[in-house]
Order: structure tokens, then sequence, then C-alpha cells
């Protein structure tokens, strides 16, 4: 009935000239449906926050994330205090420096807070120069103290790195490479996939055992033995190819099938066949109506597939065989945690985890709205 | 036959499509659907074919074969261009095949899954114009306007993608982009099954009219022949791969041959509410393509069904000048038709 009047409508709308109402594109629908899930916004929050942080690592770090600082090193996380000894409220935070001394018979350190002197944070502070995006020099940073006072708000390493600053580095390498390597994978995948499903007959074939055969072998052992044979020697870009297209290998034959499965179902769909009747070429028919069509699963399945290429980016890197100095990822930072007698006393180095489980966490519920919101067109 | 011979448009013969029935890891062909299994027809220039029949006896397989959007299991499909060239589209390439696409169109079933949702009305209406390197940019946005127009489709909506319109919209759609480049032959796949009863008939009228103006030459598939009587100038009945009877659609109404018809006539709803419907019930269900049943394919169905219906297989066979009939018993049997 409700298709009656629509019909009737648009036939009597006549010739006015204007298209009045909106209308809207796919992403636009994705966009609608995607907003209305709060745990995929706060995803997409937490990925873009990580991005931001690993993007201006050196504005986000009040020490210059290069380097070494050995006055200050396994330094505790500095607290934030608004209120000094005195019980005096203070508007604006501040902090004070550690000091220590060595337990006589333990040798154990003790770390105290210096009260004598309240060092603010200041924000829009001049400090170290760097380049933005390795092009514009600038001296900004975010937070800062005065002279004479620190402020490591997540504490420092053994070579008195500040561990906040830093992480915020290593999310470069590892957000990065996880990416890549994830990229490689859904090109590859996405290529043997839709071959794969849109030839069917002995190309599928050929492809489906060649995808199996890949899968079969047990993954972590493959890149253990693939990372170690990464040349020590060779320089970090080499390196960082290398370990992107290793981790390649984790992802592309699940992404490989679940394209080939999504094109089998699309292939046999009737706007494919009017394509067909159309006479419209394969290369046609496989760049404008399977590729865009598959296109949101691939983005789901590559958002989806990120958080798995970081944790075995940090695992391999933990064990040493992934990224090596003078590299930095989030699992290099692990590395140091190894030593059980450090991590007893100072457990802040622990801190990367934080930034490895919110990227995890991120992308994965990123990934489950996306492919939530991917089909909009599924329950009309 | 060979005098208007240069009247006609298509003829089948024998036509066979058979979809291989795969199983287990390495996909050994253990069986086929026999879709189409021996389809034979002429079809003359400018007229209206109904093929008519159940759900699942291949009308869709035989009108996607005729365009050659499968590769028929056997058969011929002669195609006779305007210049009077035969071509046998049987067995062509899909390269040779594709200069022919513009002649000969389909209408698809579904509205629905047959407009690709990432794309304008727009792109998908021009998009056979792109193809065959007809128009582009503005030429074929006035095309498209045009054919919005020609379909009832206000053409300043031509920006908006397939979901923000109605099922009755949506096939006009498909039949604006099927009537972009003219075609001289269109396949209607139950054009109008999918879409609610209040819009069949507005879509079946566009249609007719649209075949009047401009000349085509019709084959309009229907489940249904309540939805094809209108329209044809004749009907073809399929059942389980095969034509079982085909004759004008005024005698095939009336004076009904085979007893599948007369089943499929009796579950017309009569036009006068008093009349009490003297339905013929069919029983059991429609035999599986893969395993056609012996002798008569109708002979477990049929009402009229003697043992030597399932022993030997009927031909079809023009019984009367213009009809023709599988029926071992077609001159015998007396068949109640309906009232044209
Ligand atoms: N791609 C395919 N592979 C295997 N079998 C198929 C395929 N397409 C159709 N069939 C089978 O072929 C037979 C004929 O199907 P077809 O779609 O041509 O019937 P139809 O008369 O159009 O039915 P409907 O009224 O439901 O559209 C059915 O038994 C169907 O299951
Ligand atoms: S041949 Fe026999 S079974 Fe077949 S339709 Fe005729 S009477 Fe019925
Ligand atoms: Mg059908």
């Amino acid at each position: 009935m409700l298709d009656e009047n629509l019909d009737a409508a648009v036939i009597n709308l006549g010739n006015s000239d204007v298209d009045t109402e909106h209308h809207e594109g796919y992403f636009q629908l994705v966009w609608r449906r995607f907003r209305r899930s709060p745990i995929s916004i706060i995803g997409a929050i937490m990925v873009l926050v990580l991005i931001m942080l690993a993007l201006f690592a050196e504005f986000f770090s009040p020490t210059p994330v290069a380097g070494v600082d050995l006055k200050n090193t396994l330094i505790p996380p500095q607290k934030i205090h608004f209120i000094d000894e005195d019980g005096k409220f203070h508007l604006r935070p501040f902090v004070y420096n550690y000091v220590y001394d060595i337990d006589p018979t333990t040798f154990k350190v003790n770390w105290k807070e210096d009260t004598s002197k309240r060092y603010t944070i200041n924000f829009f502070v001049h400090g170290s120069d760097y380049k933005i995006l390795w092009i514009i020099p600038s001296d900004w940073h975010l937070y800062g103290v005065e002279e004479g006072g620190t402020i490591y708000l997540l504490g420092t390493d053994k070579l008195g790195r500040d561990l906040f600053g830093k992480a915020c580095e290593a999310g470069r390498i590892s957000l990065s490479m996880s990416l890549f390597g994830t990229i490689i994978s859904v090109l590859v995948g996405a290529v043997l996939g839709i071959a794969s499903g849109y030839y069917g007959g002995w190309v599928d074939n050929v492809l489906q055992r060649f995808t199996e055969f890949v899968a079969a072998f047990p993954s972590l052992p493959l890149w253990m033995a693939l990372a170690a044979i990464v040349p020590k020697t060779a320089d970090s870009f080499t390196i960082f190819i290398i370990m992107s297209c290793i981790f390649a290998l984790l992802s592309w034959t699940i992404l490989a099938r679940e394209v080939r499965g999504k094109v089998l179902s699309l292939r046999e769909t009737d706007f494919i066949l009017a394509a067909k009747e159309m006479g419209a070429s394969d290369v046609r028919i496989i760049f404008r109506h399977l590729f865009p069509n598959t296109l949101s699963h691939v983005i789901v399945i590559l958002t989806l597939t990120i958080p798995n290429v970081i944790l075995a980016e940090s695992f391999l890197s933990f064990l040493g065989i992934g990224i090596t100095e003078p590299l930095i990822s989030w699992g290099l930072m692990m590395r140091n945690t190894q030593d059980i007698q450090t991590l007893g006393q100072n457990p802040w180095i622990l801190a990367p985890i934080a930034f490895i489980v919110t990227a995890v966490l991120g992308f994965n519920f990123l990934g489950d709205g996306l492919r939530d919101a991917a089909d909009p067109y599924a329950t009309k | 036959m060979n005098e208007n011979n240069n009247n006609i448009i298509l003829e089948v013969k024998n036509l066979k499509l058979y979809f291989p029935i795969r199983q287990g890891l390495i996909q050994r062909v253990v069986g086929y659907v026999q879709a189409v299994n021996g389809v034979s027809f002429t079809l003359r220039d400018g007229e209206v074919l109904g093929l008519v029949g159940e759900s699942g006896c291949g009308k869709t397989t035989t009108g996607r074969t005729l365009l050659r959007l499968y590769d028929p299991t056997a058969g011929e499909i002669w195609y006779h261009r305007i210049s009077g060239e035969r071509i046998n589209l049987a067995n062509i390439s899909q390269r040779k095949m594709k200069p022919l696409r513009r002649e000969m169109r389909m209408i698809f079933q579904d509205p629905f899954s047959s407009l690709n949702p990432r794309l304008t009305v727009k792109d998908i209406i021009s998009e056979p114009l792109e193809i065959h390197g007809e128009a582009r940019g503005r030429k074929a946005e006035k095309r498209v306007a045009e054919l919005m127009e020609a379909v009832g489709l206000n053409p300043t909506l031509m920006r908006r993608y397939p979901h923000e319109f109605s099922g009755g919209q949506r096939q006009r759609i498909g039949l604006a982009r099927t009537l972009s480049l003219n075609p001289r032959l269109v396949i209607a796949d139950e054009p109008v099954s999918a879409l609610d009863v209040s819009v069949q008939a507005q879509v079946l009228n566009l249609l007719q009219d649209l075949r009047e103006r401009l000349g085509l030459t019709l084959i309009f598939i229907a489940h249904d022949l309540s939805v094809v009587e209108h329209i044809s100038d004749r009907i073809a009945v399929m059942y389980v791969g095969k034509i079982v009877e085909m004759a004008e659609t005024r005698t095939l109404l009336s004076q009904p041959l085979h007893p599948y018809t007369e089943a499929l006539l009796s579950s017309i709803p009569p036009a006068d509410p008093d009349i009490k419907p003297d339905r013929i019930r069919l029983q059991g269900e429609v035999p599986s393509p893969a395993r056609p049943p012996s002798g008569c394919i109708f002979h477990p169905r049929c009402h009229y069904a003697k043992p030597e219906c399932s022993q030997q297989e009927p031909q079809l066979q023009e019984s009367v000048p213009g009809h023709f009939v599988s029926c071992h018993f077609a001159q015998e049997l007396s068949l109640k038709g309906v009232k044209a």
C-alpha cells in the first residue's frame, strides 16, 4: 500500500527541478548505523587517541624522546597533586620530585616525594626542539614543569627515558607495522579471494589448496624461524618491511577465505548477473561491482586483524627476535620487564602493556562496530 | 514455416541446460539438475510469448540460457538479426555475444538484489550505455533522464541510491536499464512477482505500454497464468525443464490439451466471485529436475495417467496447427478450459 502511494507520489512530482531531500550514499548509511553503537565509538576514540599520541609523540612527551638520561633512571610514576603538604588547595596541579634512599640491609631503593618544592604543571610549554611529523620545526610540548623539576607520568626506564613519551613513540612502529602488515595481507588475501571466488573451477581449487597448505603451518614457530633469519645488520627500514611481511603471513589466509566466501555469494546475486547480461567485462564486474561490495567486509577484517598483528609483534619483540634497537615498539619496551628483579622493584615499567591493551581492545571494538554497520541494507 | 522466415527473431531447438551436482572433497560430479531439458520454440518478431510454470520448473534458467548467462549443455539458439543474419547463440564466444547483448536484454525477477546497492540510479541506468560506448557524461545523463521519465520516475531522483526506492520503483529503474539501449528482444523474468499486489498492475501496464510503443518482442516469464494472459500473444507452459504445451493465448485458455495446463487454469480465480472455482488439486510436489520421472514427466501427478504414461515419453507435437502439446492422449481427452 505504501508502495503504491510512493509510486503515485513519484509520478505526480512531475518536473519539479530540485531534488530537495538529501540522499545518503553507502558510507553515510554505515556511519549512521555505526554512530548508534557506543562501544564502537569508544573503540574509534581509543584508536584515534593512540594514533594521535604516536604521530605527535614529541609533543606529548615533556622530555626528548630520543636519548638517555642516566640521572633519572627507574623513577616511579610521579603523582599529580592539587593539595600540598599543608593541606592547601592549589588550582593548578603540581608534582614533587622524587628522592630516594637505599635501605642499608636490603639494598632496596625507597622513593620519597621531596615536598620541599612544588613544580606546577604548565601546559603548552617550550622545551626541546623537534619536528612535527618530521617536517615542521617546533619546541612546543603539551605539558612540562619548570627547570629543575621532572614530570614522568608513567615513570622512567633503566635508561632514564620517560615511559609515557617512549610508549607514544613506540606506537609509531607498533601501529604502522601492524597496519602495513595487515594491508599486505589484505591485498594478497583480497586478490586471491576474488580470483578464487569469481573464477571458480580449477583456479579456485588450486588457490584453495594453496591457502590451506599455508594455513596448515603452525604460525608461531614459523614466524619465529622467519624472524630469526632476518639479518641483524640490516637497516631499520628493511627490518620494518620484512617484519611486516612476516606478520602478513599471519592473516592473509583467513582474509582470502573470507573474501572468497563473500564473492561466491555475490557472484550469484542478480546484480552481478545483470552486469554480465549488459555485456560488462570481467574487469568491470570485479572492480565496479564485486570489489566495492566486498570492501566493507575487507575493512572489517582488516580492523579485526590489526590487534592480532599488534600482539604478534609484541610477542616476537619481547622475545628479542622482532623489532630491535634503534627502532622501538611496545613489544620491545616490554622486553625490559623480562628481568624479574627489575620488574619486582619497578613494576611501572609494565606501563606499555596499557598501550597494547588499549590498542587491541580499541581495534576490536571498532571492528565489531564496523561489522554490524557494514551491511546497512540487511535490515531494510 | 519457410515463407515467413524473415519474420522470425528467435528459433530455439532442443535447448538443454544441466547443472552439475558436485559432491565430496574433490567435487566429483555425481549427477545433473536437468533444469532445462529439451526446450524448442520459435518466436516471431514483435510477439509476446508467455512462459508459465510452477516454481523450480526451469523458467529462469531457460531465460538466462537464451541470453548466454549460462552456457547451454546442448541445443541451438538461432537469433535472426535485422539484417537477416542468423547467429547460433549457443556456441559463440562471449566476445561475439557482446554486441548482441544490446539487442537482447533481460528484466530481473528481484528488484532488490538486481540493482547494485553501491551505485546511484544514474550509474545503474547508464551502465549499459557506458559498456557499449553509447554515451557518457552529459549525454548519458540526458538519456537517463529520458528513460526515467519513460518508466514513470522523476528524473531529479537520479542521484539517489536504490535503497531509497520502493519495490515498484526499483523495478522501474531495472526497466529503464533494460530499455537504455533500445533492445529488440526483452526477456522479462517474473518482473512483478516480487512486488506488492497493488503495484503489480501498474508495472504490468507500464510494461505493456512500453512494449507497444517500442515494438518490443517479449518473452514474459510468470508462474501464474493470470499474470500473462492479458499481455501474451502465445503461451508456453513449462513443467520440469520441458515445454508441455504451447498455443495462442486464447486457444490455450479455452481449449487446453495438456492436463497440466488444465490444472493451472483451474487455479485461476474466476472473475465472477459467485462462480465456485472448480479447482483441480495437483497431488504431490513438483518432481526434482535432478531425478525427473520416467515416461511422461507429469505422470505422477496426472489425473488421466495410464500405465503406458510412465513407460513412454510423449514428444511435443503440433496436434492442431499452431497448438503444440506433449501428451499421449491429447487427442482423446476433453479438458476444461476457461472462457477467454
Ligand atoms: N545455479 C544453479 N545450480 C544448480 N541448480 C540450479 C541453479 N539454478 C537453478 N537451479 C535448479 O534448477 C531448477 C530450475 O530453476 P529455475 O530458477 O530456472 O526455476 P524457475 O522456474 O525460474 O522457478 P521460480 O519460479 O522459483 O523462479 C531448480 O530445481 C533449481 O533448483
Ligand atoms: S502423457 Fe499421460 S501422464 Fe502425461 S499428461 Fe498425458 S495423460 Fe497425463
Ligand atoms: Mg525464476
